[in-house]
């Protein structure tokens, strides 16, 4: 260490290499740096992107994170490497990425009531569903092309019904929970033009539950749609039978003499091809990640995994809290992320046998977690929306927030990815919040 | 002359034997001592001067020059130091024999040699000794090749040192010794007296007294382990402490208290911190007579200076009198450690799940939340308040799903207890609401139903005025209104969701009325309460009715109609009561902050009295399923307490106390007015004057 003895005073200094697996535009030479001990990941930053800013004096500043043993580093190196225990005699190894952080805000998209459900499947467009009972469609994250209306109360899930042979013609189906019982299926064209949002009703409705319907989710084919419901139960609707060409046409004929005729007794109704029942309490969030397991998580504090074909439950775990919100995702799509009536994130994974203890907790939110989602292609990130207001960006990596937003002002419901690079999140105050421009 | 020596020597020993044997009666060690050796030395002089004599005159020319060369090199080495004339060689003391062949026998001081004197024949130094008459006192000197003629007096000195004297006739050795120390005078401890004979010898004494022992013990005279004797009576009856006690004759020793050990506060100059400010000592006749310091302490230039202590006499005659009086009884005192008393309470980590943490807050009225409740399925929640509303809310979200304006302060409400009848009954002055929540949508049959029952009630109400309640159509909301002629308190329904029960304290026989829903129909079954009634709460399986009264709680068979148990919690003024969901526990909280516990199947009295509220007791609560109830104060606190009852009818129930919630704001003097536990989860809800609900989770 020839720097070591240089510096006699509070800076040591630590070698390091930086590795990266990111495109040669930003790699940086393999020789050993030695840089001073008390660098945080801002200092890192910078060093690095002088190193590139050297090599091509047309390079970018732009934000790295450092990640030592899959570990990424969120104080000064040399506490990191007391609290990992590792040698600072070595030349130690660091990875770069790119930083993952939102740097944009857009401009809110504004509701007339609370906003209870978001859907940013599909890259085009947000699906919004609203306690005034209204389901929205924004398009570009800016422009209300649709409104779906029909629902008697708030609207509490909203989904897109994913269908491979369809998505082409630009036409979508989307299916919502709401309060008042039931579900209902909506058809639209995302590539009309309109100046005015377009009315539009429900083409089919679904009803068997016997209390508010809190979560819905599609079957990844699209052919099915699963509830959970206060009614401690889940539902399995089908919904592809119905939509021969011709039916639909008909049902649109219909739909538009009903919009005349002020009432919607035209529209089809539709039954539940199989009800789960298992939870004791309201079940509070279902997922559908694969065709044939359903997981759904309830406020009788279990999360289960369901069986389609059967109906039987497969899997169970108790974890102690009423839980509001549940994805599955990450590392091989098995990990079973929870949040509830603490706030405390946890990350499940079922593979493991014997144990119920979780892998990982987040806990940096101060209230409710009402929504938790994956991002859909990376295994490291999640997000969750909490009652404090904050939506937060997790890396698996780090048990520190890569990001929060503190956009509302009010209570957030809910929350998801959009368009890989963006959170949506919406809220007790009325807002979408939009937060784009993240490279994951 | 040996046969006198002998004689003298013999003497001398028989002298010293005779001195040993009587030492003890010697007064004087050292004079002894002195006197034999001045005698032995005398005698010895005497001998050594006969035999010197002797030897002079027999061979006094027969000293040749070797001899005198010794005795000259011997008195050279003595008198060195005396009279000393340095030598004229100066080689050292080197082997003569080196300078044998040589012309010189060493140097001089000056380093010159000095050459050797050419030496006479033997012959003719023979000759000139035998001329010269002196010849017998001249030695040749090696050394310094010289020759050198001794003196008259070296000659003396010569003779004398052969007899064995001292070289000058004047020095006696034998001075009489003056002892120039004072013994007397100056006590000094030691003694340089000789150990004394007698302690080196075995004691006679010592010895005709082992003697004596031995004689006796052979004699059998001396017996060593004598068999103990057994007392021949004893006390049959006597535990051991009484004999111990009875042991003790007189007065038993009390002993006096031990006081405290002066500090420096109490020195008649102590240090100026210790001396306390006017302003303290004016703060000390503020403090009660016993809390007030006992001592004062004071500076003194001096210890002249201090005066004499004024409770002197007063003292001494009070302990005098402590003396007197004080009764010499003995009490036993047992000491426990107060730890060991207290009760085992299990952790509150395996009590868990309880209410912990505030999470939700609904907020929304404008004025003191006075009553909650929350729907069976837990997914709603109602509130009155004082500024004339209910509002229906979200469990979950806390979003406020509707308004109803009842115009007065509500009072109380409660949900029906059955999902399928989403109604809330509210009192609200002399009014008492049912409302059609409207939120069974699927059972909108069932809600039709009940609206049709009421217009029934309508059109029947008119001829039913008999009772002292009128059923009546709500003017604004769907619902039905009950117009009772005092204010009305409370709200309860039975679990069956058909009766229920309301309560006007000032309504004397008619203060306690059970209606029934589906008949429309009111009775007043009971008729004497001693005391104004508080709250009335059907048993939750059985049909027994509990209405507590501001003294007691009176417990009615409904079935037969007769008072079948009267609780006395003794509290001044009960306030809320709550019963467990086995139906054999009550809790009754009370205005003075205090909360009882009753096991039914135990007695009339509290099993337990639970710790204090500081303020009023607004409500109590138990848990439906999680062994758990609360209770809430106008202190702005809830507690919250573990309380488990066991099935097994010999085990008592486990009481503990878990957590203080707090976080409502008081407001003018009150606190939080109501508390409901989450009917399915382990949370609790509170209602505070601050007209804040706030939902508290695990």
């Amino acid at each position: 260490m020839d720097a070591n003895g240089g510096s006699a005073e509070a800076s040591r200094q630590i070698r390091v290499r930086f590795t990266t697996k990111l495109p040669p535009p930003l790699r940086v030479p393999t020789t050993s740096l030695a840089v001073p001990s008390n660098l945080t990941r801002m200092g890192l930053s910078e060093i690095v992107n002088h190193v590139l800013r050297n090599m091509d004096s047309e390079f970018q500043f732009q934000p790295f994170d450092f990640l030592v043993d899959g570990e990424l580093i969120r104080m000064p190196l040399e506490q990191f490497l007391l609290a990992k225990s590792i040698s600072a005699e070595k030349v130690l190894e660091i990875e770069y990425i790119r930083a993952v952080a939102p740097r944009k805000q857009e401009d809110p998209c504004l509701h007339d009531d609370w906003v209870s459900a978001v859907d940013g499947s599909n890259p085009s467009f947000i699906l919004t569903g609203c306690y005034d009972g209204l389901a929205r469609i924004w398009k570009g994250g800016s422009v209300c092309t649709h409104i779906f209306e029909g629902h008697s109360d708030a609207i509490t899930s909203a989904n897109v019904i994913n269908r491979k042979g369809v998505e082409s013609g630009n036409s979508f189906n989307a299916a919502t929970g709401s309060k008042d019982r039931s579900l209902r299926l909506w058809k639209f064209d995302a590539a009309e033009h309109v100046e005015h949002p377009l009315r539009i009703g429900a083409y089919k409705i679904l009803k068997g539950h016997t209390a508010a319907v809190q979560s819905i989710s599609s079957s990844p084919s699209g052919d099915m749609v699963c509830s959970g419901s206060w009614d401690c139960s889940i539902k399995v609707w089908n919904v592809k039978d119905s939509e021969a060409e011709g039916d639909t046409v008909s049902i649109k004929k219909r739909k538009l003499h009903s919009d005349a005729a002020e009432h919607e007794e035209s529209q089809l109704e539709g039954t539940s091809t199989s009800t789960l029942v298992g939870h004791t309490q309201c079940v509070s969030s279902v997922v559908w990640p694969e065709v044939q397991t359903i997981y759904s998580a309830s406020w009788d504090h279990s999360v289960r995994q369901w069986d389609v074909q059967t109906g039987n439950e497969t899997w169970n775990m108790v974890c102690g809290k009423a839980l509001n919100c549940l994805d599955v995702g990450g590392e091989s799509s098995a990990l079973v992320v929870a949040g509830g009536s603490d706030p405390v994130l946890r990350i499940w994974d079922p593979r493991k046998p014997g144990t119920l203890a979780p892998i990982f907790q987040f806990s940096s939110h101060s209230s409710w977690i009402t929504a938790c989602k994956w991002h859909v292609r990376s295994w490291l990130h999640l997000l969750s929306a909490s009652y404090d207001g904050k939506v937060m960006l997790w890396d698996l990596r780090t048990a520190w927030p890569l990001a929060t937003i503190d956009s509302h002002k009010d209570k957030v419901l809910t929350a998801d990815w959009w368009k890989d690079g963006s959170m949506i999140s919406g809220g007790a105050d009325s807002k979408l919040c939009i937060c784009s421009g993240m490279a994951i | 002359m040996p046969a006198t020596m002998a004689k003298s020597r013999a003497a001398f020993k028989k002298k010293a034997d005779h001195v040993e044997q009587e030492g003890p009666e010697e007064p004087s060690e050292n004079g002894f001592v002195r006197e034999s050796g001045d005698q032995e030395e005398e005698s010895e002089r005497s001998d050594v001067v006969g035999s010197s004599e002797d030897e002079g005159s027999s061979g006094e020319g027969e000293i040749d020059g070797e001899d005198d060369e010794e005795i000259h090199q011997s008195a050279e080495e003595s008198d060195s130091s005396e009279d000393e004339v340095a030598p004229r060689n100066t080689i050292g003391e080197v082997p003569l024999e080196w300078y044998k062949d040589e012309e010189h026998i060493g140097y001089d001081i000056t380093g010159k040699k000095i050459r050797k004197q050419a030496r006479k024949d033997k012959i003719d130094s023979f000759l000139a000794g035998v001329d010269d008459s002196k010849n017998w006192r001249k030695i040749y000197d090696e050394y310094n090749d010289e020759e050198v003629e001794l003196t008259k007096e070296e000659i003396r000195i010569i003779r004398r040192l052969l007899k064995g004297r001292t070289p000058h006739a004047e020095v006696d050795p034998y001075a009489p010794y003056v002892d120039w120390f004072d013994w007397e005078d100056k006590g000094h401890p030691l003694s340089n007296a000789p150990e004394p004979k007698r302690r080196f010898i075995p004691s006679k004494w010592e010895q005709k007294k082992v003697v004596q022992y031995v004689r006796a013990i052979r004699k059998g005279l001396i017996k060593f382990d004598k068999p103990k004797e057994e007392p021949r009576f004893y006390l049959l009856w006597g535990d051991d402490s009484s004999v111990a006690e009875n042991k003790r004759h007189g007065l038993s020793y009390i002993p006096a208290p031990k006081p405290k050990l002066a500090g420096h506060e109490e020195s008649y100059n102590p240090s100026i911190e210790y001396i306390p400010t006017q302003e303290e000592i004016n703060s000390y006749q503020l403090m009660y007579e016993e809390d007030r310091p006992k001592f004062i302490p004071r500076r003194y230039e001096s210890l002249r200076n201090v005066p004499a202590y004024e409770n002197a006499l007063k003292e001494g005659f009070d302990r005098c009198l402590d003396l007197y009086l004080c009764p010499r009884t003995r009490k036993k005192r047992i000491n426990i450690d107060p730890e060991s008393l207290k009760p085992k309470l299990p952790s509150k980590k395996d009590l868990k799940p309880y209410p912990l943490r505030c999470y939700l807050e609904y907020r929304g009225h404008s004025g003191p939340v006075n009553s909650i409740s929350i729907e069976v399925s837990g997914q709603w929640i109602a509130s009155g308040s004082t500024d004339g509303t209910v509002r229906l809310w979200e469990v979950e979200t806390g979003r406020c799903l509707r308004v109803w304006d009842v115009g007065e302060a509500v009072q109380h409400l409660a949900w029906n207890p059955l999902p399928e009848l989403p109604i809330l009954a509210v009192s609200a002055g002399h009014k008492v609401h049912l409302l059609n929540t409207g939120l069974g949508d699927a059972e909108e049959k069932m809600r039709i139903k009940e609206l049709l029952h009421v217009e029934e009630v309508l059109t029947d109400d008119a001829g039913n005025s008999v009772s002292a309640v009128s059923w009546i159509k709500h003017e604004k909301h769907d619902g039905i209104t009950l117009e009772h002629l005092k204010t009305v308190s409370t709200v309860e329904w039975h679990r069956k969701g058909d009766y229920f029960t309301t309560i006007m304290p000032s309504g004397d026989s008619r203060a306690v009325s059970i209606h029934q829903l589906s008949k429309k129909h009111t009775a007043n079954p009971i008729k004497k309460l001693r005391a104004p009634a508080v709250s009335a709460v059907f048993h939750p399986t059985r049909p027994f009715f509990f209405v507590s009264t501001k003294k007691n709680v009176r417990v009615y068979d409904l079935s037969k109609n007769k008072l079948i148990k009267k609780l006395e919690p003794g509290l001044r003024e009960v306030s809320s009561i709550a019963i467990h969901p086995g139906g054999d526990n009550v809790i009754v909280g009370s205005k003075e902050g205090k909360m009882c516990w009753f096991d039914m199947d135990l007695s009339s009295q509290p099993y337990k009295r639970l710790p204090a509220h500081p303020k009023d007791m607004t409500n109590v609560a138990f848990h439906r399923s999680y062994p758990l109830f609360a209770s809430c104060s106008d202190d702005c606190t809830a507690y919250v307490f573990h309380g488990m009852v066991y099935s097994d009818l010999n085990q008592n129930p486990l009481i503990v106390p878990l957590e203080i919630l707090r976080g409502h704001t008081s407001s003018n003097g009150r606190g939080v007015l109501d508390c409901k536990f989450h009917p399915r989860q382990p949370w609790l809800f509170t209602a505070g004057a601050d007209s804040v609900i706030k939902l508290y989770c695990h």
